[in-house]
Formats: C-alpha cells, structure tokens, sequence
C-alpha cells in the first residue's frame, strides 16, 4: 500500500500567552515552539504503521519553508521513504489554495491512500483533507480511528458525537482525515534519524508548478484576529489554596452537593 | 566562529526529549522513593539508540560523537536526572573499550550495551583511597595464563548487574614506585571471587545502581587487560575526560529541570494576591540562572565539540565541570528556596533536583579538585 | 443586492432523530432571515418514510425533502452530489451545515465542488454590505478570527455545536414541504455504512453524576491522576477527564467528556488543568456550576466556568483534602 501523508508543522501553543501581530491578522509567532501538528503525527504514525503491514511506501508532503523540513526529517525518521516540501515563496495560502497546491503535487505520485490530521493545531479550520479529497476525486471520510485493508477497499471506523463510532467501508484510493488516540505514535529513533539523513527530501517551488492565478488565490480572508477579552467569564477566586479551598466548598454546599 | 547545531543534533536532542518526557515522569518520584528503576525503560532507550551513541557501527552502534552523546545526557537529565543516570550510566567504561580495548574487547563488550542486553561498571575508587590515581590498592598479579585480582572498589556504576566490570588495578605492587604499574582489566561478574552490594540510602540519583564490589582472588585470562601493561593512568585521564564532560550535560540538563520547576511555580504561585514571579527578586534569580546556564552550556559544548575534532583540552574539561556543577547546585538550590515549604516535600519534583544536584559536584573529582587541575596548568598556582 | 438568495441549512440525522445542532443552526438562519429578509429553506436527505419533515417544518418556510433509502444514513459523497446540484440550481445566499464529524466531511468537499467558498466551525455570522463574515476561533480558542470571502454566488458555512442555544419559542414559522426528484444519475456510492457503534459504554455513567472532578492535560503524569481520583472519593464525586487523559490511554473512555465522549449536567463540575477546548466545553453546556483551575490565566476554560481558580490544580486538590479531612 503506497501512502502520501500531508503534514504542517505549527507553534505550540499551550499555557502560552499569545499576542496579535502587528497587522492584526494573526498571532505574534516569534517566540513559540513549533512541533508537528498532534493530528499529523498520528497520520504518519498509522501509513508507518500499514507500511510495515502491508508493503509498499510512504511519501511525506508539506508546505513551507526550510525550517518546516524538520517534521519531514521526522517523518523520514518514523519509517516514511521519502518526503517532499513545497516552498510556497512569499504567498499567502487559505486552506483552499493549500489543498489545490497539494493536489498538484500528489497527483503526479502513484498511491492507494492519502492521510491528513483532522485539523492542525493553528488555525483549526479542518479544510484542507477532504478539499484535497475533492480535486484528486477521491472517496474520503473524516475523523478516522481505525483503518483495516481488505483488497481495494477498506473497513474504517468514523469518530461521531457522543462516544459514537461509525463503521463503513470505503473504496481505495481514498483519502482520510485521521483523528487523534487512532494509534500511539512512536518515538523518533537515532538509529532513525540517521536513516532519514540518507532519504531522499525534495523541494519543489511553487512557481515551478502548472497552477493558474485563479487556482492560487485565497477564497477566504482574514480580517482580523483578536484576543478573547479578558474580564468576560467565570468569577476569579483569588488567595491562597487554602482560602481557595474553603471558598470552593462553599460553593458546592450552596449548590447542594455535601462533600 | 558557527555556534549553530547540525539539523541531525537538533533532531537527536528533540528524539530525546520526546522520549524523555514520555517515560520519565509517571515513575520518577516512585523510583526515587523506593531506589528502584524499571528495566524496561533502559531496553527501550537502547532500542531507540540512545544508549551508547558514540559506539562505531561496527560495534552495532549509531557511530555519532561525543558531543551526540552529551546532547542526549542533557536532555534526559533536563527530564529526570535519577532516571537519566540509571539509563546511561549503562555504558560508563565503554568509552576505555571503545578507545583502547582490542578489538575482541570490543565485540564482547560493545554490541551488548548498545543492545540493551547488558551494562558494563567501571570500577576505579576504593573505600578510603577516593580518586587518588597512584594509590589504588586492588591488586592484579600474573599467575600463569591469568590475572589473579584482590581489592575492593565502591561507587561502581551497575557493579550488581553489569555483565563485565573495567577495574583500575595495581599490576606492579611489588615495585616501591613507578609510572607503569597501573591497568584497566575487565571483570566478568561472574568470576569466582566476585561479590558486589548495592549501596543504600544516596541522597540522590537514587533510581540509578551504585555498588562496593570486592575481588577475593577473582581470576581473569591475561588478554582481559584493556591496552598494554602500565596504560592505565593514560587510560584513566581519557575516561577521566569524557567522564567529566558528560557531568557537564548532566549538570546543565539538571539546571534547565530547575529553572522550569522555578518558572512554573513563581508564575503559579500566589502572595499577597499577586504571583511570586510578579516580584523583582524572582525575576532577578530567574534571569541569573538563566545566565548561568546558558554559560555553563557553552563552556561544555566548546569542550565536547573539540574533543569530537581530535583536540582534547582537559583543562577546559576542568574547569567546565567545576562550573556547570556548580550551576546545577546552584539553581536547584533557587529553585527550591521558592517553593518555600513545598520545596521540602518529595511530592515536588524540585527537592528531587535539589538532591540529585549535590552528586555532580561531589562525583568524579570534587570541585575543589577540578578548580586545582585546571589552574596549575595555568601557571598560577 | 440584486437577488436575495435564501438561507439554506442542511439538516442533521441520526438513527432516527434530528440532532440538535441542526435545530441550532436554523434558530440562527431564522435570526438573519428576519434581520434581512431571507427566506429560510431546510433540506433534508432521509430515508423512504422518516418522518423528519414535520419535525422541522415550524423552523423553516420551506422544506425540501429528498426521500430515498440510500440517504438513510449519511454518506457525505451522496449529500455532495445532491447537494451540490440543488445549490448550483438555487443559489442560496449561505447554507450552514453542521461542524459535526459529518459535517466536516461534507462541507469541504461541498466548497470545492461547488466553487463555494467555506469557513468552518463558526461560532458568530454577520452580514455586511451582502456579503457574510464568520466569526472563528483558532488556537484551540485562545484566539478570535473574523473571516470574509471572496465574492461568490453563494457561501458555506459550518456551525459550532453549541453556538446557538434556541430560546423557546423560535419555532415561529410554517414550512411548505417540497418532496424533491431524485437525480435519476447519481454514481455509486463509494463508502457504505456498516453500523454504529457505542465506545463510551463503561463501569461509570458519568452522564448520571451530580458531582464531577474532570482533568486534563494539565494533570501532567499519570502517576498524578491517583491524587485526584483520591480527591474525588474523598468528596464524593465522580472523577471524569477530557479527550487528551483518553487518547494517552490514563483512564478509559467512559470517563471523558465532551462532543467525542460523554454529555454531562452535574450539579457543579469541578474542571483541574482542562483548558478548554470546545469539543470539550460543548459536553459540559449541562452543568449547573462550573469551577475550573487551571494555571493558565488565559486558558479558554475560564470563559465558559462560573468560577475560576488560577493556581496549580494540585496546591488546590492537597488544601480541599485537607479540609475535607479536617
């Protein structure tokens, strides 16, 4: 099973106070760490994972700059063959470009199944899987936790509300969105990392691949980006734990629950 | 002048940290608690290839540096420093094999360590002689085909549970005096005459095994002598080195622990209704570590990377374990001081890093030692 | 504005009832209908004999019913290709669908296919000058973001779970029911459903408890969560978690909370180290009273509760111990 894995790496971003950049549009991204997006590291764990169990290869794809080539080495270290970055120049990409530039990319590669994370940790949006699903004509599904391969289709389970799960079967090629908890991601190896040294990583330029100005430009814009005002919410208990502790057992006294 | 890591070194520190943070957390306290340590976690950091770094590929390892190998102990010392410890110190004395060991020592010794199968002990201290180089009192004497051993060693790393033990030996102990008399010879522990007890109660680093060991007329073939006759003092300054050096990752991992356990307490923690990092004194003390560290960092990264290039300085080596120990203390010290009365709980991890910290300025050397050897050379003293 | 297209909402099923979200997102199309009069269109893709229609037919003016066995269950590349017909047809002005994990796979591929532009899991809209713009969050909420479009025939939009509480009342309109053709040429189906599944099914019903002591990822190791379970016995409540304790496999299913676990209406919900993910909030919409602590004064979590601590959730777990004790 020859699998392409798309993947982005973004800013951590947990108990860190973020700040709005200069223009507004976004957020100051100087002084945050950048990983790999949770979801994507579980979508390269699951193509490893089939890889190992069914032959075939493994190509990672992201979108940016040279510094982003880290969670492709990362990737290469997990167990994928071979990885290619596309270096979007200067150009502002919504999740719509971001998937036709992808499209264009993998279509030119031979797979049985394409992987995204369900959303990445940054802009949340969830677009670019089942978009990139659209332009290749692929079946898809979204919200995976589980994949198991039977001939040219395969049984999946879908992640639904309320600690429901859906299992359907789909036709191959397809592409799945693969939510977290699907697997547990392993951990990067040295014996790994110096593989990865020897895989091949392509970069391609942006410019260097057949899209019109129309398959380029964003269909959404960001306006502005703002932080939550900070007094909206629940009522701040202040003082030490053990004033903090007797104001909390107040509380669910008055609302009825003894402790 | 590039400061800059290779992409493959950011790649190995981020290995390590991942899988640092991963396992070290849920069982550190329990493991200190309790002076225990699961085994499994050492086989997985050897499968991932962490342990033993620095072995050739022909020895089945990943052929990486010294400074690699620095880089790694940071990082799992940055985790937990008991765990970091009990999990590399599995391979303390393998840097003598790999330097001067035949090439039959090697494949004895090495492929195993980097395997997980098994751990090596160096055994150089003895009850009372400390780290005098010329006064080791074990005893090899040749008796026909063997080496006939008796003595005894404390602070042995994993002396209970290495497969081999490299022991520091008086081969001459006849002679009054002279330069050649001293030689590593490797042990296999279960050679008769062999006993080792694991010492109880450290103050620190108490997930990692520490034991006194005796030869009572073990027996070894002659060719288990590591190099020639009379390398050991040589041999013992090179392990010396590279001992030292991995103090200094250790010490810096163990004081970025600190700073962290500071920063996220100071930010948490509130008084007078406003939290403590709030307060110029805190930002102060964070700052100074801060310096500290970034000091001590550089001073070891210069130091291993010039070994790695062929240019061992032991000077600088001195001196950078002297600091970066220091440093450790230091800042889990600060650290511990505020958190106040949580600080003398083991329920925080900082009275853990406290602890751990007052190894490395007492192990391998003591500081005043250091500070000595690196200034002689100087010419000032 | 030359033509004022209608609002389209697509309506949400499943094993035989409307889910709410679907009800949620016509009490806010209904909202911008009357602000700009639009006229408010439900479409429904359910099997022969499902008798949806009557169910919804006071939220919309019109219900365009598409009756078909194979719509029984969802299946997002049959909704795509019906749907994308009916809109290229009508031209609706904005047509909301679920930010669901239905919804997900519908509405992207829905935007492309349709040339439609999309912005998903909104949770505020506004109409300027004719044209819409979302109100989003990013950064696991930590951030707002206002987005707009590039101009379009028409717009996509996918709806928070939970935005858009409907007050009584809200159902104040008549629908004309419309039982629509169905496209004689629609492909095979490329997925088929098998069956559903419960996953959340376990020793705890944590949907039934008054009291509930919930961590996240801010309880750190999972050596940690001995303390809190601990806690909880001692105040005679029910421990929960949010989805990371569960991805990380630290306690089984049945405890989490949230949209991919469990819905909860405890008299008070003691939220430790859970920053607040939506996901995660939207399970929680039930409950009376919400304490969280968290050391992130930012922490969205602190939106959404009653009360907030900012300290390290154990310093509190260790001093409520030690009261209770007392």
């Amino acid at each position: 099973m020859n699998i392409v894995v798309c993947i982005k790496r973004v800013p951590m971003t947990q108990e860190v106070d973020l700040e709005i950049d200069a223009d507004g549009r976004g957020v100051n991204r100087e002084p945050l760490a950048y990983v790999i997006n949770d979801w994507d590291n579980y979508a390269v764990e699951e193509a490893v994972l089939l890889k190992e169990e069914l032959g075939g290869d493994v190509t990672a794809i992201t979108i940016g700059g040279e510094e982003d080539e880290e969670i492709l080495r990362r990737a290469m270290a997990m167990g994928a063959d071979r990885s290619i970055r596309i270096d979007p120049g200067d150009r502002v990409m919504d999740s719509y470009v971001v998937s036709r530039v992808l499209a264009e990319v993998i279509k030119g590669i031979e797979y049985d199944l394409v992987l995204t994370g369900v959303q990445a940790d940054d802009d949340n949006c969830g677009l670019v899987g089942i978009m990139l699903a659209e332009h290749l004509g692929l079946a898809h599904a979204a919200v995976v936790t589980g994949f198991t391969a039977d001939g040219n289709q395969a049984t999946i389970k879908i992640e639904l509300e309320g600690g429901i799960n859906e299992v359907s079967k789909i036709r191959l090629p397809s592409l799945l969105s693969i939510q977290t908890g699907i697997n547990e991601p392993r951990y990067v190896s040295v014996i790994g990392i110096k593989k990865a040294k020897k895989k091949d990583l392509e970069v391609i330029e942006l410019g260097d691949l057949p899209l019109s100005d129309e398959d380029l430009s964003p269909r959404t814009i960001i306006e502005e980006v703002y932080l939550p005002p900070e007094t909206e919410g629940a009522q701040i208990i202040e003082g030490d734990p053990s004033k903090v502790a007797d104001e909390i057992i107040r509380i669910l006294t008055e609302k009825g629950v003894n402790v | 002048m590039d400061f800059s890591l290779s992409a493959e070194q950011k790649d190995i520190i981020k290995a390590a940290r991942e899988f640092a943070q991963g396992e070290f957390p849920d069982v550190a306290r329990d493991f200190d608690r309790d002076e225990t340590f699961d085994e499994n976690i050492w086989k997985e950091a050897c499968e991932l290839g962490f342990v033993g770094i620095f072995v050739p590929e022909r020895y089945d390892g990943a052929e990486y540096g010294f400074f690699e190998h620095c880089l790694v102990t940071e990082e799992f010392w940055a985790v937990e420093p008991g765990i970091g410890q009990a999990i590399l110190s599995t391979t303390l004395g393998a840097e003598i094999i790999s330097l001067f060991g035949s090439d039959e020592q090697k494949r004895l010794v090495l492929p195993r360590l980097v395997a997980g199968k098994e751990a090596v002990g160096v055994a150089i201290a003895e009850p009372g002689g400390d780290w005098d180089v010329a006064a080791a009192k074990t005893t090899a004497i040749k008796d026909g085909e063997n080496w006939l051993i008796n003595g005894s060693k404390t602070f042995v790393p994993n002396g209970a549970s290495a497969r081999f033990v490299l022991v520091y030996c008086d081969l001459l102990p006849d002679r009054v005096q002279g330069d050649g008399r001293y030689g590593f010879i490797l042990v296999p522990t279960d050679s008769e005459g062999y006993s080792a007890e694991k010492i109880h109660g450290k103050m620190g680093l108490r997930a990692a095994h520490t034991s006194t060991v005796n030869f009572n007329g073990v027996r070894v073939p002659l060719k288990n002598l590591v190099g020639k006759e009379g390398e050991g003092v040589r041999q013992l300054g090179s392990y010396l080195d590279r001992l030292r050096l991995t103090m200094c990752a250790q010490a810096v991992g163990l004081s970025r622990a600190a700073l962290k356990e500071m920063i996220q307490h100071t930010a948490g923690r509130h008084i007078f209704g406003v939290p403590l990092n709030s307060f110029q004194v805190t930002q102060f003390k964070i700052a100074n570590m801060a310096v500290r560290i970034k000091a001590a960092k550089n001073l070891y990264y210069e130091a291993a990377w010039g070994m790695d290039q062929g240019r061992t300085d032991s000077n600088l080596i001195a001196m950078a374990k002297q600091f970066c120990a220091e440093t450790a203390v230091y800042c889990a010290d600060e650290a511990l001081q505020a958190h106040g009365g949580y600080g003398y709980i083991d329920e925080y991890k900082v009275q853990r890093l406290y602890r751990d910290a007052k190894a490395l300025d007492i192990m391998e050397g003591a500081k005043e030692m250091e500070l000595i050897s690196g200034v002689m050379d100087l010419g000032v003293a | 504005m030359s033509k004022m297209g209608d609002i389209f909402v697509i309506v949400e099923h499943r094993k035989g009832e409307i889910r709410s979200i679907t009800f949620e997102m016509l009490y806010k199309a209904g909202e911008i209908c009357k602000a700009l009069n639009h006229k408010l269109t439900a479409v429904l893709l359910a099997g022969k004999g499902q008798p949806f229609a009557s169910d919804i037919s006071k939220w919309a003016d019109t219900v365009l019913v598409f009756e078909d066995d194979r719509f029984m269950d969802f299946d997002s590349d049959t909704y795509k290709e019906v749907i994308n017909r009916l809109i290229l047809q009508q031209s609706p002005f904005i047509t909301l669908i679920g930010h669901t994990s239905w919804g997900m796979d519908l509405a992207p591929a829905l935007s492309v296919r349709a040339g439609y532009p999309v912005a998903t899991d909104c949770v505020d809209i506004i109409v300027e000058g004719g044209r819409p713009k979302a109100i989003r969050q990013t950064y696991g909420g930590k951030a707002f973001s206002r987005v707009s479009f590039r101009e379009s025939p028409g717009y996509l939009i996918t709806v928070r779970p939970g935005a858009f509480i409907p007050p009584d009342g809200a159902a104040d309109r008549q629908a004309n029911v419309v039982m629509m053709d169905i496209p004689s040429d629609l492909g095979p189906a490329k997925r088929d459903f098998v069956e559903f599944v419960d996953t959340a099914a376990g020793e705890v019903d944590i949907s039934q408890a008054e009291f509930l002591v919930s961590i996240g990822r801010g309880v750190g190791e999972k050596e940690n969560i001995d303390a809190i379970k601990d806690l909880a016995d001692k105040m005679g409540g029910t421990l929960s978690c949010s989805r990371p304790i569960v991805d990380m496999n630290w306690l089984p299913k049945y405890h989490q909370v949230g949209t991919s676990g469990k819905s909860v209406r405890p008299k008070i919900y003691l939220a430790l180290g859970i920053s607040g993910a939506f996901q995660h909030v939207a399970g929680i919409s039930g409950a009376q009273t919400v304490i969280a602590v968290n050391k992130d004064k930012k922490a969205p979590i602190f939106r959404v509760a009653d009360y907030g601590v900012v300290d390290d959730l154990f310093s509190i777990a260790d001093a409520l111990k030690e009261k209770i004790k007392g």
